[in-house]
């Protein structure tokens, strides 16, 4: 296990789950849980998206779901906690199809792209409100800690890029900081785009995910060397299997 | 090795004469030029785009400075010097763009600014202006087909090669198969790429704002209206694709002229889908050796192509190597047919006139200049202006009017071409009606690739075949 994962590993344990944290003592069966949580969802997307992010609100959002607010927060602390729910759930079904998608034999910059892309196709519902969310949520330049709402979302994603690079490249040493730094950088300068992207088909996005990639794996240089083919397939291989 | 910038620079004998006032300004330029080549480009496929063409970009960059100090040579030191400013100024935004360099190449082209160095390497460098998008990686093709229609590669074919087979200026080509079993070309655009070469030519026209002010402004506004308008229907596949109908509707089964049929269920503005015609390019074509007769064959099928949509009102404008396949039982293929110019009644009438003058009577040749030109009385006095012009005309006719095959492959007929060109950029004399921007590139490239072909092509024989005043769509159809 590199120190990288390792390093999020730790920081995904001390991420509070917030919903089981709280649910925890809640006497309800599980079924109604997830139906109630769910119930949530729907009724805050269409509030974002109707109202936009600022104006909608825990208590609006409540009393739509037709539950008390204090009931709410059983199930999630914030309207950001909702939002990280929304997009966890969209990009988790993202990932999905991308994985299913994937046909061997991509190179690093393919994968990435795919994995983003399919992410962002997935995402088109909630754009709206996403991109007025996106600074709280996912800015580089937020603070980093395991309580921020958008902590959950960049472990996973930054899970899912060390994966696919450590499948392509041997990894000389843990990647550093300023590398992940930059890719989280780059994807949240995508994500920014995109949220605003009035493009035909938003294909100056396409574009800039393109580029931004092919600076990224270029910037890996240093830190990785690219397996062979045959050594990539073997750790291919090995991760199935595994 | 390519000759540097400040190479063909040096080789331009007006820089030998310039005043001493001068030389600094020249040296400062010729540092900004030859630093050019030497800027580092991080991005591996911005690479690409920064070093394929590179020598014609420095080329028509070094000319096209030329040009413009040749607007304020009778000027005040003064004026110069801010001149100078705007220039270095002007240099110094064009290193940091990237489409516009392709777009200044074809102002270079329309400018008449060809390098007057061997024919070869002009040959050689005219084919490589072109734009050249960063080339796509699969997963970013499969997401530009399911946005375009609507569905990935997987679903819509049969088959889809995953590597392209072909660069296009704009894009890239990939062989598949349809579910019906017909093996096709899709020729699919990088993404954005239409709005950024619309910023581009944005930022050309204010590259050309120093400018404003000279005699001859009005006509380099609407020759860079219409190298624009010209690339925005470049990018636009739909628009390709109707002109493909439309040229295909010209060539009958026993002409051996091949222009490929389009599938328009599979495409769109940013993909075009089409018949995959087998045949080798001009190079490959060319190794393996072929007969004068066969060389004749195909250089006859060239030119016939172009005089016939030429007078069906469509002049193929961008007449390069990528553009034509030998196949192999004769036959030439037609694959690119983006850069078409459509005429309109004004355009026509032009034409016309250019047919009538071919006779040489005095006052025919007046008024074409009149009207191709704009020359007025006083234009008609300056005895240099009237002959180069009469030249020009004069080379541009000449295979026309020559008894017999004429030898294309004949070096000084080409270089005589570039010197009168090269004659009338250095004298200023570069008004002309818009139109003008594409017809002298299609002369001089389909002359190009036939001196090339060493082709002996009897031209007088097939414009007497073909000749009709062209009555084409209206330009903006």
């Amino acid at each position: 296990m590199s120190a990288l994962t390792l390093f999020l590993t730790r920081r995904v344990d001390r991420v509070i789950l917030y919903e089981h944290a709280h649910i925890s003592h809640v006497k309800v069966d599980l079924q109604t849980k997830v139906a109630t949580r769910q119930r949530i969802l729907t009724v805050a997307a269409r509030l974002f998206a109707r109202v936009g992010w600022e104006r909608a609100t825990t208590r609006s959002i409540a009393t739509s779901a037709g539950i008390a607010a204090g009931t709410l927060f059983n199930y999630f602390p914030s309207k950001e906690a909702i939002a990280v729910a929304l997009i966890s759930d969209v990009l988790a079904k993202a990932k999905e199809e991308f994985e299913e998608r994937r046909r061997g034999g991509e190179s690093l910059e393919e994968d990435l792209f795919s994995y983003i892309w399919t992410g962002l196709r997935y995402l088109q519902s909630s754009k709206t409100f996403l991109g007025c969310a996106l600074e709280t949520l996912l800015s580089p330049l937020a603070r980093s800690s395991p309580d921020h709402p958008g902590e959950l979302i960049r472990t996973e994603h930054l899970e899912t890029v060390e994966r696919l690079i450590s499948c392509h490249h041997r990894v000389r040493q843990p990647l550093s900081a300023l590398t992940l730094q930059l890719y989280w950088t780059l994807y949240f300068g995508v994500l920014a785009y995109w949220a605003t992207d009035v493009s035909p088909k938003q294909e100056d996005t396409m574009a800039l995910l393109d580029q931004s990639l092919k600076l990224f794996v270029a910037s890996l240089g240093e830190e990785a060397s690219p397996l062979t083919e045959a050594s990539s397939l073997r750790e291919k291989t090995n991760e199935s299997q595994g | 090795m390519n000759p540097k910038v400040s190479d063909f620079i040096s080789a331009l004998s007006d820089w030998e004469n310039v005043p001493d006032t001068d030389r600094q300004a020249r040296e400062n330029l010729k540092e900004l030029l030859a630093g050019l080549s030497r800027r580092p480009v991080p991005v591996g496929s911005l690479h690409r785009l920064w070093s394929v063409g590179e020598l014609s970009t420095q080329i028509a960059l070094a000319y096209f400075a030329l040009w413009i100090r040749q607007w304020f040579r009778s000027a005040e030191t003064g004026d110069r010097a801010v001149m100078e400013t705007n220039l270095r100024v002007a240099l110094k935004i064009c290193q940091q763009l990237g489409y516009l360099r392709g777009a200044l190449m074809k102002v270079g082209q329309t400018l008449g600014n060809f390098p007057d160095i061997v024919p070869s390497e002009f040959v050689d460098t005219l084919d490589r202006l072109h734009f050249d998008a960063p080339p796509m990686h699969f997963s970013l093709l499969r997401e530009l087909l399911r946005s375009e229609l609507g569905a990935g590669p997987e679903e819509l074919f049969e088959s889809f090669e995953t590597k392209a087979f072909a660069a296009a200026s704009l894009g890239q080509v990939h062989l598949a198969r349809l579910q019906s079993g017909e093996t096709v070309a899709v020729k699919i655009q990088y993404p954005g790429i239409a709005r950024t070469i619309d910023a581009d030519v944005r930022n050309l026209r204010a590259l050309l704002f120093p400018l404003r002010l000279g005699k001859d402004w009005e006509y380099v506004r609407r020759q860079v209206e219409e190298v624009h308008r010209m690339l925005q229907l470049e990018t636009d596949y739909e628009h390709e694709a109707e002109t493909l109908r439309r040229a295909r509707g010209l060539f009958n089964s026993g002409e051996g002229i091949v222009v490929p049929e389009v599938h328009e269920k599979y495409s769109t503005k940013r993909v075009l889908t089409m018949e995959y015609i087998p045949g080798l390019l001009l190079d490959n074509f060319l190794a393996t050796n072929p007969s004068q007769e066969l060389r004749n064959q195909f250089g006859a099928k060239m030119y016939l192509a172009s005089l016939r949509m030429y007078y069906a009102g469509m002049n193929y404008a961008d007449p390069h190597s990528g553009n034509y396949l030998f196949m192999g039982d004769d036959r030439l293929g037609l694959i690119d047919f983006g850069c078409v110019q459509r005429y309109g009644d004004e355009e026509a009438e032009l034409i016309r006139l250019a047919e009538e003058s071919a006779s040489g009577r005095p006052e025919v040749l007046r008024e074409l200049f009149r009207r191709s030109a704009n020359l007025d009385d006083v234009d008609f006095k300056n005895q240099e202006y009237v002959e180069l012009l009469t030249q020009s005309h004069k080379w541009t006719c000449e295979p026309i009017q020559h008894e017999g095959p004429f030898d294309f492959g004949n070096v000084e007929h080409l270089q005589c071409g570039i010197q009168l060109v090269i004659g009338l950029v250095r004298k200023r004399y570069t008004r002309s009606h818009p139109m003008y921007v594409y017809f002298n590139r299609s002369v001089f490239g389909l002359r190009a690739l036939l001196y090339r072909l060493r082709a002996h092509v009897d031209v007088k024989t097939l414009h007497r075949q073909e000749a009709r005043v062209p009555s084409g769509p209206s330009l903006n159809g």
